[in-house]
């Protein structure tokens, strides 16, 4: 069973590999990837699937900055910001602004796992946090 | 009683008139001595070597006695000795024992006190430090409640008081901040 789940893992694994150009998921080589599945149709493919679905979220999200803004942010700073994330990870990552009024002001950036935050609200949880 | 009489006549025997005076003949003189003799003899032998060993052995046995009641005297005399002194030494035996009794009993009472007197200064510093740890929570508590409502009402005032151009000035600022990463 355990040995089960590990291949499907390592399977789904090699099935990203071949979704990625240039580091970024690319939606041409996921639709052939998820074409082949349906037509082999391997072992415990729904166990694949699932594996693949989580590892491409996960990929995509590695490869896209979400800017969190209370307020307005124009294109340029938001290519500024998608353009030093990507020379801080050494990978293209673009970036996609989401509005979050709760910030007051300010941005969050998430890419990936990681957050930078730069906000009237992080400020103030800091102090809360420090007092 | 019969040979002073048989020697008298002897001696007189020269004056005619003793021996023929009282009648006496040799040969009953010697009948009379050997039947003395014999009933001696007989007497000797069955009644008084008996009786006289009797005696001896009654002696004897009353020798015995006392001397079997002075050794039994003696021996009671040695045992009452022996056992005063026995019972000296377990008068003092008892003693020493009363006197280690107490002398524990003492000691033990010191050790229940100390022991006593160690807890109850420990559970003093106990509820001391209970009661310096509920006072420096009951501070953090404080400081925490009152910092969430400065935050609270800081966030209230600033969601009402910024302006949009505010907001853009700021995220201006923090674009350059996050650039600079």
């Amino acid at each position: 069973m355990a040995s089960g789940k590990k291949q499907s893992q390592q399977f789904a694994r090699q099935l990203l590999e071949l979704s990625l150009v240039d580091g970024a998921v690319s939606p041409e080589h996921v639709a052939g990837v998820l074409a082949y599945l349906e037509r082999t149709r391997p072992a415990n493919a729904l166990r694949v699937l699932r594996a693949y679905q989580r590892l491409v979220t996960s990929a995509i999200a590695r490869g896209q900055a979400v800017v969190e803004h209370a307020g307005s942010i124009n294109d340029r700073a938001l290519a500024d910001i998608a353009a030093a994330m990507s020379r801080r990870y050494g990978r293209s990552i673009t970036g996609t602004a989401r509005r979050n009024d709760a910030l007051l002001a300010g941005l969050r950036v998430r890419v990936g796992d990681d957050v930078y935050e730069s906000s009237v609200a992080g400020q103030l949880a800091q102090l809360a946090a420090a007092v | 009683m019969t040979l002073p009489l048989f020697l008298a006549a002897a001696q007189g025997a020269a004056q005619p008139g003793i021996v023929e005076t009282f009648g006496l003949e040799t040969k009953y003189i010697i009948m009379q001595v050997v039947s003395f003799l014999i009933v001696l003899g007989v007497l000797y032998k069955f009644g008084i070597k008996p009786v006289t060993a009797t005696m001896e052995e009654r002696n004897r046995k009353i020798e015995a006695g006392i001397r079997h009641a002075e050794e039994m005297q003696a021996k009671l005399a040695a045992t009452q000795a022996e056992s005063a002194a026995i019972v000296k030494q377990a008068h003092g035996e008892a003693a020493r024992i009363v006197d280690d009794a107490r002398k524990s009993a003492k000691e033990f009472l010191d050790k229940q006190t100390q022991e006593a007197t160690a807890k109850a200064n420990d559970l003093i510093a106990k509820a001391q430090q209970a009661t310096q740890l509920e006072h420096r929570r009951m501070l953090a508590e404080a400081r925490a409640e009152v910092a969430r409502l400065v935050v609270t009402t800081t966030e209230r005032v600033l969601a009402r008081k910024l302006t949009d151009a505010d907001r853009a000035a700021y995220n201006d600022a923090a674009t350059r901040e996050l650039t600079s990463v």
